[in-house]
């Protein structure tokens, strides 16, 4: 809100569009996509983290589920890989229709327990219905299909990859946006409120979940067909968890703490694979736990607020918001 | 049959014991305990090294692990929990899920990720005579205790001074403040009883169960589900949903084997269906 | 001076392009590419198979070249070999985006261990396009070398097939006729499962039920209380379970004192550190395949010697496999003068192996499997174990013709 009064914002969106075209030709070009993928993720989990007040501790249902959802289509179909991805998407967000009608009745805490556990269970249907999903052995040799086009080095599929990642977080902000957004806003501050106003809370918390799962599993089927092969752990809990902490890390309620959170953890794991420590929960958990005791708004929420604390100064008229810390 | 429902209510006792400790834990804080888990490990872990560099026994460390983890419990809340607690409970969630990775790796660490040796009490060793079939010794007594465990702490929470007030404080916190009462002094007892637990069911399950680092991490996500089924608010609902959980598992893993790993969720996806609290929850808690 | 100068500057130019012609990668041609041979030894080091392969894997692969180097001397084909290696965590995207990494940045010609079969199933599709060596060892999947087999990627040590037919033939033909199978509800137990039925039922034996059991799992009291009573009784249970479940099956087993009333148990996969985590008190007994034992003979003895020195542990099969599928790559660039991919592929095709490891390996050419001799073992009685690590009496040899499934038709090279 304070950056939409800036001057800055276009040239925010500038600098951010250049970094995502520039990515390849500074990170190992198969990280970069995991990088614009995974921001994607976070993305979506802070549409509803964020934005709308529920912590979803299941979305590795949706970007797993989209991954094989993808994965077979584009096996089984010889279809163009965007065609895969949409249809991926679209198997996300009609997964997510029953996960979501029964989980946003529930409340806070309650919310994040129940997505959790269904996103096991998806996990354990994988896991056991081999003959679609591959079992333990994973879905493997996924094509990329466009065209007859030869997208094998991954430097160029990046940027076939990246119209999907840049639409799928236009999409987002639209939604932020849109008086959609400002509804979900004020059912995150106050329900009641919203409530006595006249809204279906649980519609609206209903549509933002599965908004929020098809650009998830826009962002697992591009995953999917980025790597080549759809596995058990895009389904498992874990995943889940790095998609939140991705969010905390970067700045709840940002969106763009999402993006910085992914390329941070990606890098992170990325490092850590050839750093010869085993440990990796230790650092990982250590630093989550950092941020939330010490550094709530994340990254870029931290950023943000020196950057306003700055011009506030400057111009004593602003009184600084310090809403950002509670997101819900 | 019997000797399978038996079965069962053995494999819900841990679910119980753990449902217990998370239920009483967020009745009075607030606060869904992701690391209740990793505690739980902890617990088969430290019986686990007092016998193997101490040659303590499992008689010793079945009230000694409890408590040490009891007092690390206290630590953490005194530390951390309190601090995040009047911000928006999702932060605690998040804390604990980052102490769990923490707690999960430290141990691989320092055990590595083979399941550790653990040998039954030797008191133990024998079956037991039902009248109807004959039970290892030992799963009796794990059956044994926890149901005591479990009904001494709802005779402590139903009948006596102190759990009057925990339960008040717990289901109306502003009103029993109001009267007077200090609800902050039980906070930090109460969450390093709630670990004491966790710990407890963990010293159980070593002789009977695999040792090692991720025992707590497969094993949190359905305890979450059973205390949904139970109702999260409920003490009573969390024991109740642990044993019956228990119970639908192991005549699952006997009808319908195909599906035993999904039935509790299903059971959860129904309960939600008919009442979003849970079986015992009270309405207001969870929406 | 100046004349000098410039045919300096020639000569560079010319080795850079001769070198640019030789660092490319896969085909013929060029001798040693970047002057060095790199083995990269791409492993679980923070996951369940840490300790059976893990960073000790890195250390066998280095003893590897040890010996390789002792033994060629100034005749090495290379005098710079180098070992790199990273860690998947058992996440297969890690392992197929450090795969990718470690043929492309860190120039590894090979890349050796990746257990996880999802994992090795990656790598094995990213040695295919990158045209270089991938030898899986400690993965289970015998995809690998049936329908998802390639040209590059080759199979060491052991898979579904050759433990589940191993005990299921040999076991039913030394008396057990009834069989009750539990496996765990995923591909390798189903896999398991699928093979061992046909083996029992080809050695005359009956399999009485056969239940999946849920994956992971704590709790297989239901399973283990309905077994005696089968009709007709089950001589033994064969369990599919690895790991941490295996561990839970044979502590309830043991509760309810089966071996008593006459039910035996024989287990699918178990690897020396399973035993090691139950104690062998536990297992006593207890009947499985293993394809290397450290304290089979006097050679084995001597090299696990040698690896504890270096690791301060003792290797675990698996290690052994490394040792041996690092040594036997860089004895094929020796034959073949060349680290390029396809002259050491053709060297290792139908290569007969003879080390440490086995003396009676041969890669198939068909679908590139290495079949060697497995082993029928027993757990000792803790009275026999003289020593840590000392658990296993080898009962059977299984020849390698047997213990392995012939080619599948599925898999063209």
């Amino acid at each position: 809100m304070i950056l939409s009064k800036l001057a800055g914002r276009p040239v925010l969106l500038a600098v951010g569009l250049v970094a995502a075209l520039a990515l390849p030709w500074f990170v190992y070009p198969p990280v970069a996509l995991d990088i614009a993928c995974w921001a994607l993720f976070a993305v979506a989990v802070d549409l509803l983290l964020g934005f709308t007040g529920l912590l979803s501790f299941g979305h590795a249902a949706f970007w797993g589920g989209s991954a094989y959802a993808t994965g077979l289509i584009a096996l089984h179909s010889g279809l163009p890989f965007p065609v895969a991805i949409l249809g991926g998407a679209a198997f996300a967000a009609l997964l997510a229709l029953p996960i979501g009608f029964l989980s946003v009745r529930l409340r806070g805490i309650y919310f994040a327990m129940v997505t959790l556990a269904f996103a096991q269970m998806v996990y354990f249907v994988a896991n056991q219905w081999r003959d679609v999903t591959g079992g333990e052995n994973g879905l493997q040799g996924i094509p990329r299909e466009l065209f007859g086009l030869d997208l094998s080095d991954p430097f160029y599929f990046y940027y076939a990859g990246l119209p999907f990642i840049l639409a799928g977080l236009f999409a987002a902000w639209r939604i932020v946006r849109s008086p959609f957004g400002c509804v979900l806003m004020s059912i995150r501050d106050n329900p009641a409120r919203a409530r006595a106003l006249g809204y279906s809370v649980d519609r609206f918390k209903l549509l933002a979940f599965v908004l929020s799962a098809a650009l998830s599993g826009l962002a697992g089927g591009l995953f999917a067909i980025g790597h080549g092969f759809a596995s058990l752990q895009g389904v498992y809990w874990t995943t889940s968890g790095e998609a939140v902490m991705m969010v905390v890390l970067g700045g709840i309620g940002t969106l763009w703490g999402g993006i910085v959170g992914a390329a941070l953890i990606v890098e992170l794991n990325d490092y850590l694979a050839t750093a010869g420590f085993q440990e990796t929960g230790i650092i990982t958990g250590g630093i989550f736990i950092l941020v939330v005791l010490l550094f709530r708004r994340g990254v870029w929420g931290t950023a943000r607020d020196l950057i306003a604390a700055r011009a506030a100064r400057r111009r004593p008229a602003e009184p600084a918001r310090d809403k950002v810390e509670t997101p819900a | 049959m019997l000797q399978q429902a038996f079965n069962g209510l053995v494999g819900g006792a841990f679910y119980a014991l753990l449902a217990l400790g998370l239920a009483v834990i967020f009745g009075m804080l607030g606060v869904v305990n992701f690391a209740h888990g990793a505690f739980y490990m902890l617990g088969a872990f430290g019986s686990y090294v007092l016998l193997d560099s101490f040659g303590v026994n499992f008689w010793i460390a079945l009230p000694l692990v409890p408590l040490v983890l009891g007092v690390a419990g206290v630590a953490v809340e005194r530390l951390f929990i309190r601090r995040l607690a009047p911000l928006d409970p999702l932060y605690n969630f998040l804390f604990t899920f980052g102490l769990a990775l923490i707690l999960q790796d430290l141990v691989k660490r320092q055990y590595g990720v083979q399941s550790q040796p653990y040998p039954r009490p030797s008191a133990l060793n024998g079956s037991i005579d039902l009248g109807l079939f004959t039970y290892p010794a030992y799963q009796v007594f794990v059956l044994a205790v926890s149901l005591v465990v479990c009904g001494a702490v709802w005779f402590v929470l139903a009948r006596t001074r102190v759990g009057m007030i925990v339960r008040a404080s717990t289901e109306r916190p502003e009103l029993t403040r109001a009267l007077g009462i200090d609800v902050a002094r039980w906070v930090t007892p109460v969450f390093g009883f709630g670990i004491a637990l966790a710990g407890f069911a963990g010293v159980l399950a070593a002789p009977m169960r695999a040792v090692n680092p991720l025992m707590g991490a497969d094993l949190i996500v359905t305890v979450f589900a059973v205390v949904v089924i139970g109702g999260l608010g409920s003490v009573f609902g969390s024991v109740a949903a642990g044993f019956a959980v228990g119970l639908v598992s192991a005549l699952g893993n006997y009808y319908v084997p195909s599906l035993s790993q999904t039935l509790v969720f299903i059971l959860m996806a129904v309960v939600l269906l008919w009442r979003p609290a849970g079986l015992f929850g009270r309405e207001e808690a969870a929406l | 001076m100046k004349l000098m100068g410039r045919s300096a500057a020639l000569a560079a130019a010319g080795a850079l392009l001769a070198g640019c012609g030789a660092g490319g990668p896969g085909g013929g041609g060029g001798k040693i590419s970047d002057d060095k041979i790199v083995l990269a030894v791409l492993t679980d080091q923070s996951g369940v198979y840490a300790d059976l392969s893990g960073e000790n894997a890195v250390k066998a692969v280095e003893m590897a070249v040890a010996d390789f180097k002792k033994k060629y001397g100034d005749k090495a084909v290379a005098t710079e070999i180098e070992v790199v290696s990273a860690d998947h965590q058992n996440k297969p995207d890690i392992a197929n985006t450090k795969a990718r990494e470690l043929y492309d940045r860190q120039k590894a010609d090979m890349i050796v261990d990746v257990p996880t079969s999802s994992a090795a199933l990656a790598v094995a599709n990213v040695a295919e396009g990158k045209k270089r060596v991938f030898i899986s060892v400690g993965a289970a999947t015998t995809a690998l070398t049936g329908e998802q087999c390639n040209k590059y990627t080759f199979h060491y040590g052991y898979n579904s097939y050759m433990l589940a037919h191993g005990t299921g033939t040999a076991l039913t033909k030394s008396g057990a006729k009834n069989w009750y199978l539990v496996y765990p509800d995923y591909a390798f137990g189903q896999d398991m499962e699928k093979t061992f039925s046909a083996s029992v039922k080809g050695a005359g034996g009956t399999v009485v039920k056969s239940d999946p059991t849920p994956f992971p799992n704590d709790n297989f009291s239901t399973f283990l209380l309905k077994a005696p009573d089968l009709d007709p009784k089950p001589d033994v249970i064969g369990a599919m379970q690895a790991g941490g479940d295996l561990v839970n099956l044979v502590k309830q087993y043991n509760e309810y004192k089966l071996r008593d009333k006459g039910v035996g148990l024989a287990v699918g996969l178990m690897f020396i550190t399973d035993i090691h985590s139950l104690g062998p008190k536990a297992l006593e007994g207890t009947r499985f395949t293993d394809f290397w034992y450290w304290n089979q003979d006097d050679d084995n003895r001597a090299w696990a010697d040698r690896f504890k020195r270096e690791t301060g542990a003792r290797p675990t099969a698996v290690h052994a496999g490394d040792y041996s599928a690092a040594l036997q790559y860089l004895e094929a660039v020796q034959r073949a003068g060349t680290d390029a991919s396809d002259p050491v592929v053709e060297e290792l095709e139908g290569h007969k192996v003879n080390d440490v490891f086995t003396s009676t390996g041969t890669i198939r050419a068909e679908d590139h499997l290495l079949t060697h001799d497995a082993y029928l073992a027993e757990v000792k009685p803790e009275s026999e174990v003289s020593e840590p690590w000392d658990y296993e009496k080898i009962i059977e040899t299984i020849p390698a013709a047997e213990a392995f499934q012939r080619p599948s038709p599925a898999c063209e090279l």
